[in-house]
């Protein structure tokens, strides 16, 4: 089974997207922050990640390389209120991430993503 | 003596600290009591719209299970501070989302409670609630209360009124322009644009048959915003309704329609109307920024007009005419203008002797 990893803050998010993930046949872990993060997090490698960009004490784009850093993964997904197209162009041209979603969005862009 | 009463008042202080800590301690449990219930209205809500959204084969999510599940949290109308807070759950959730799943939430959040909670505020007799209600309405899309938000656009409270006409522009678009002659009370700036922008964002598509039909509206606020919208839409047709109000009697119309013409070109008729009513306009300020406006716009600059206003009687006319006369490469009718002034008033050096 293919594993999936939501990382939002936003509780109501979270949840829609850990439903929507499982309810595509994945198996997933859905946490707040990156201190939710344990050990056995850190050895899986996830097929998707779905995170926010938006936390305390770190900018966007250096959240973004942590990522990459600290957990293996296939592709990450950003989902954010955090839209201003300044960051999106910044991420985007990091060339770390597979797609960039801010809210309002429709989430069936996510489910074509994560179906593929 | 002394110190009976000194005693008694060091009682009657220690009394007082002690009642402050059992306050400060109540304030304390309560508090988080109140964050741990706000938590779990919230996790519950969560719950329940992602399986609502997301049902796994087998699960029957409907609303009869939603409301059990909210009841059996504490969202009931005895409390309604927990109705208000699964309320702005509502709104935030259907804010975040788009497509098919903003529509299923639309028609969840008609089924279950506090289903009418912010309809039910329209009617307190609080502005700030009746306001609050209307706001909640149109956030939520419920369209179905546009009678009840129609009656609160003459509202006397500015803010409930203003919520109201807001609330008609999102559910009715351009509909809603067809109340704007039936309009009693006065529409800020701030309201003016604010309704453009909704319904740019919203109905970005113009019909121009209810904009029509808002033209034959006396009230000043409808005729400036009638005008923003022209403006805002780019609508090139209907630039003769600007052209129309250029030479108004009020002051703030003209400045609307100054301000809205500013951003289009005119065709040669409509440049010669503009030219006629510009001697129309009482303001000095008002005339030179059209002075400005014509000149910007025209291909090849009217020496006739400009002439005439050179001569003008108001110095400040004069001025602006020469300035873009000579700007445009008509510098000797500058000269010969300001040099004829020389001979027109001849100074006698020897009478002042």
């Amino acid at each position: 089974m293919k594993k999936a990893l939501v990382i939002q803050e936003d509780i109501i998010i979270q949840k829609i997207l850990e439903r929507l993930i499982i309810s595509n046949n994945y198996q997933c872990r859905a946490i707040s922050t990156l201190k939710d993060l344990e050990i056995e997090d850190q050895q899986q490698n996830f097929d998707i990640i779905i995170s926010d960009i938006l936390f305390e004490g770190i900018s966007p784009l250096d959240f973004v390389f942590q990522i990459q850093e600290v957990i293996l993964h296939k592709s990450l997904i950003i989902v954010t209120n955090m839209g201003q197209f300044k960051i999106r162009m910044k991420i985007l041209a990091s060339k770390k991430v597979d797609g960039f979603f801010a809210v309002p969005l429709d989430l069936n862009l996510i489910e074509n993503l994560i179906a593929r | 003596m002394i110190e009976t009463l000194l005693f008694g008042f060091i009682k009657l202080l220690l009394v007082i600290l002690v009642m402050l800590w059992i306050i400060i301690g109540v304030s304390i449990i309560y508090r988080r009591r109140r964050t741990r219930k706000l938590q779990l209205i919230e996790t519950t809500f969560a719950d329940v719209i992602s399986k609502f959204l997301y049902p796994l084969p087998g699960e029957n999510i409907d609303h009869i299970y939603i409301q059990r599940r909210f009841r059996k949290i504490g969202v009931i109308d005895s409390k309604p501070k927990n109705v208000q807070y699964l309320i702005d759950l509502m709104i935030r959730t259907q804010r975040s989302l788009l497509g098919i799943n903003y529509e299923k939430l639309v028609i969840l959040f008609t089924q279950i409670p506090p289903y009418g909670a912010s309809a039910s505020k329209i009617n307190s007799r609080k502005w700030y609630i009746k306001a609050r209600g209307i706001r909640e309405i149109y956030e939520m899309n419920q369209i179905r209360y546009v009678k009840q938000i129609i009656k609160e656009s003459n509202n006397v409270n500015i803010y409930v009124r203003r919520e109201a006409q807001i609330a008609l522009v999102i559910f009715l678009g351009w509909e809603s322009l067809r109340f704007l002659s039936y309009l009693k009370r006065k529409m800020t700036l701030w309201q003016q644009i604010k309704i453009v922008e909704k319904l740019h964002d919203l109905h970005p598509k113009p019909n121009l048959k209810y904009l029509q039909r808002a033209y034959g509206s006396d009230k000043t606020y409808a005729n400036e915003l009638v005008m923003r919208i022209i403006r805002k839409f780019n609508l090139i047709t209907e630039i003769d309704y600007i052209l129309k109000h250029i030479d108004n009697f009020n002051f703030e119309t003209r400045e609307s329609a100054i301000y809205c013409i500013s951003s289009f070109y005119l065709s040669e008729e409509q440049l010669i109307v503009l030219k006629e009513k510009f001697f129309n306009i009482p303001k000095t300020a008002q005339q030179i920024l059209l002075m400005k406006y014509i000149d910007k716009i025209s291909f090849e600059k009217d020496l006739v007009f400009y002439k005439k206003l050179l001569n003008s009687s108001n110095e400040l006319i004069s001025l602006s005419s020469a300035e873009i006369l000579w700007n445009n490469g008509f510098q000797e009718e500058v000269q010969e203008f300001y040099y004829g002034q020389y001979s027109r008033h001849p100074i006698n050096v020897l009478d002042s002797v």
